[in-house]
């Protein structure tokens, strides 16, 4: 509160107790799996580091990087659970580097691989071609009929519901970050499988309200390869750092396609 | 480019669920049960002599004389076969209803909806999926009880 | 040809409907099996007419069911081009035909008993 006497505002500090942190340090080993490409070859590395209860695996990647193998080349970028760059496979189980934490694990010993269903670059690198691919084949985009209205100055935007918003806006999460499609079994088995994440999004697309291209997404998805190859073991689901739920998803195209209702 | 080879697969994700050994299984029976089907179906028609030559002979011939012959102990192993695919194809059923009951009504899975955090609960983690699974071990018990009975249950004195 | 769902669909009808015809002719093998399978059980099993629509009912629907469920299974296994869809086609209708043609002579066959 301002002093009646002042003629300048007074800044009144307020103290806060901040929660206290603790911060315990332990010494961990990493197990890397790195891809050589010259020799087509796999190979394991041990890296000793001390690391505190707040590191993630990207920092402790990050720092082996910087003080003790600066060859090891590792994929990153937002460092926030955002871009779904840093795709790997911890300790059995495909996690994003930036949002796990060694403390968290609770092993003394981190294995990192590169993400499984995917062809390595280098390292714990892998190349995302056919999984972009796949999502591109599902027209993820909004389709409308009159394709002339894309380059018209609209008047008005188009109309949604709340209801209507619900339908589809956990799938809009999906971050591309390839860990359903690294944990998928019939992705696996089925090498031409469009895999999770694609036809999660084309239900994404095709129940989105605004869009009038649900036959044809559809049709692309009503395949031996489409969501007809998923047998529901909902591993995708279990690994998504966004909850977007692929498993439910393709479960929904699949009632759509046999009930006939397009919602 | 290696765009060919792949990293392959951290087995033990796919080994500690059991989503994924039902997927396995329904595939791995469902083989087995076509096979079986096909060989039912021919080795009962040539014992009813496909509709023409319907006597005790031909029946005991076939069925007695060549399908229910071998016997390990006092087990015949054509009885003990058929008590597996019975099993086998009570799982496939009980597991492929619950499937089409997911697929094609929908029951069990949950409307999408807005996500509030902590993490949401996955689809295939939420209490539907366990009722639907305890249902069909539940059963797959009732079936094997009744099937050691059916089969067995002179040689084991019940 | 014809569309994957529309294919699925009749895999999951084929399956309800297996569910009780199947079950039916499981259940007439209580309380025991080896007595449900000597000739006069059979032959008492065979002359109710409604027991050989049965057996007739389970011999399409199981045909059908396992005949697409192969060639699931095959397709998503093994990719070869449309030549190797075709034989994966051709050998499932095959074997299809196969047991319905002898299912369907021998059912006829017993009905006017």
């Amino acid at each position: 509160m301002a002093s009646a006497s002042s003629s300048e505002a007074s800044v009144e500090t307020i103290k806060i107790k901040l929660p206290e942190i603790k911060l315990e340090k332990k010494e961990v080993i990493f197990k890397i799996r790195r891809y050589d490409p010259e020799k087509d070859s796999f190979y394991w590395k041990e890296y000793k580091l001390t690391i505190t209860n707040r590191t993630t695996i990207l920092d402790a990647l990050l720092r082996i990087k910087e003080t003790q193998d600066p060859t090891l080349a590792v994929r990153y970028s937002c460092r926030m659970g955002i871009c779904g760059s840093c795709g790997m496979v911890i300790n059995g189980t495909p996690r994003l580097a930036c949002e796990t934490k060694p403390y968290d694990l609770g092993t003394s010993i981190i294995t990192v691989e590169p993400l499984s269903n995917v062809p390595p670059v280098k390292d714990v690198v892998t190349d995302f071609d056919k999984f972009f691919s796949n999502h591109k084949s599902v027209s993820p985009w909004l389709i409308r009929k009159d394709e002339k209205e894309q380059f018209e100055d609209l008047k008005e935007y188009y109309p949604q519901t709340e209801e209507e918003l619900d339908n589809y806006l956990q799938f809009s999460y999906c971050i591309k970050c390839g860990l359903c499609y690294s944990a998928c079994p019939l992705v696996f088995l089925n090498k031409e499988y469009l895999g999770p994440q694609a036809l999660a999004q084309a239900y994404r697309w095709s129940a989105d309200s605004r869009d009038q291209g649900a036959e044809l997404r559809l049709k692309l998805v009503d395949t031996d390869n489409g969501v007809w190859s998923c047998n529901y073991s909902g591993t995708c689901s279990k690994v998504c750092p966004k909850d977007v739920d692929p498993a439910l998803a393709i479960n929904m195209v699949k009632k759509m396609l046999l009930t006939g209702r397009k919602r | 480019m290696q765009k060919t080879r792949r990293v392959s697969p951290r087995w033990g994700l796919w080994l500690r669920g059991l989503d994924e050994w039902l997927v396995i299984f329904q595939k791995v029976s469902g083989l087995a049960l076509a096979l079986y089907l096909i060989g039912h179906v021919l080795a009962v028609s040539t014992a009813l002599g496909f509709g023409h030559n319907l006597t005790q002979q031909q029946w005991n011939a076939i069925i007695f004389g060549v399908l229910e012959k071998p016997h390990i102990g006092v087990v015949s192993v054509g009885a003990l076969l058929e008590y597996l695919i019975g099993v086998l194809l009570v799982i496939h059923g009980a597991n492929g209803f619950r499937l089409i009951l997911m697929q094609w009504f929908g029951i069990g899975l949950p409307k999408p909806s807005r996500h509030t955090f902590p993490r949401a609960t996955p689809s295939p983690n939420a209490t539907a999926q366990r009722v639907y699974k305890y249902s069909v071990a539940i059963i797959t018990i009732i079936f094997i009880i009744l099937a050691t009975y059916d089969v067995f249950g002179a040689l084991l004195g019940w | 040809m014809v569309a994957k769902s529309t294919l699925m669909k009749w895999h999951y009808i084929t399956g309800l409907i297996m569910i009780v015809v199947v079950g039916i002719h499981i259940a007439y093998r209580w309380p025991s099996y080896d007595a449900s399978i000597s000739w006069p059980a059979v032959q008492s099993q065979i002359s109710m007419a409604w027991y050989d629509i049965v057996l007739l009912i389970i011999v399409y629907a199981a045909s059908y069911h396992a005949m697409n469920g192969l060639r699931t299974i095959m397709l998503e296994l093994f990719h070869g081009g449309k030549a190797f869809t075709t034989f994966v086609d051709v050998l499932v209708i095959a074997l299809g035909l196969l047991v319905v043609v002898v299912g369907t002579y021998t059912i006829i066959s017993l009905i006017p008993l």
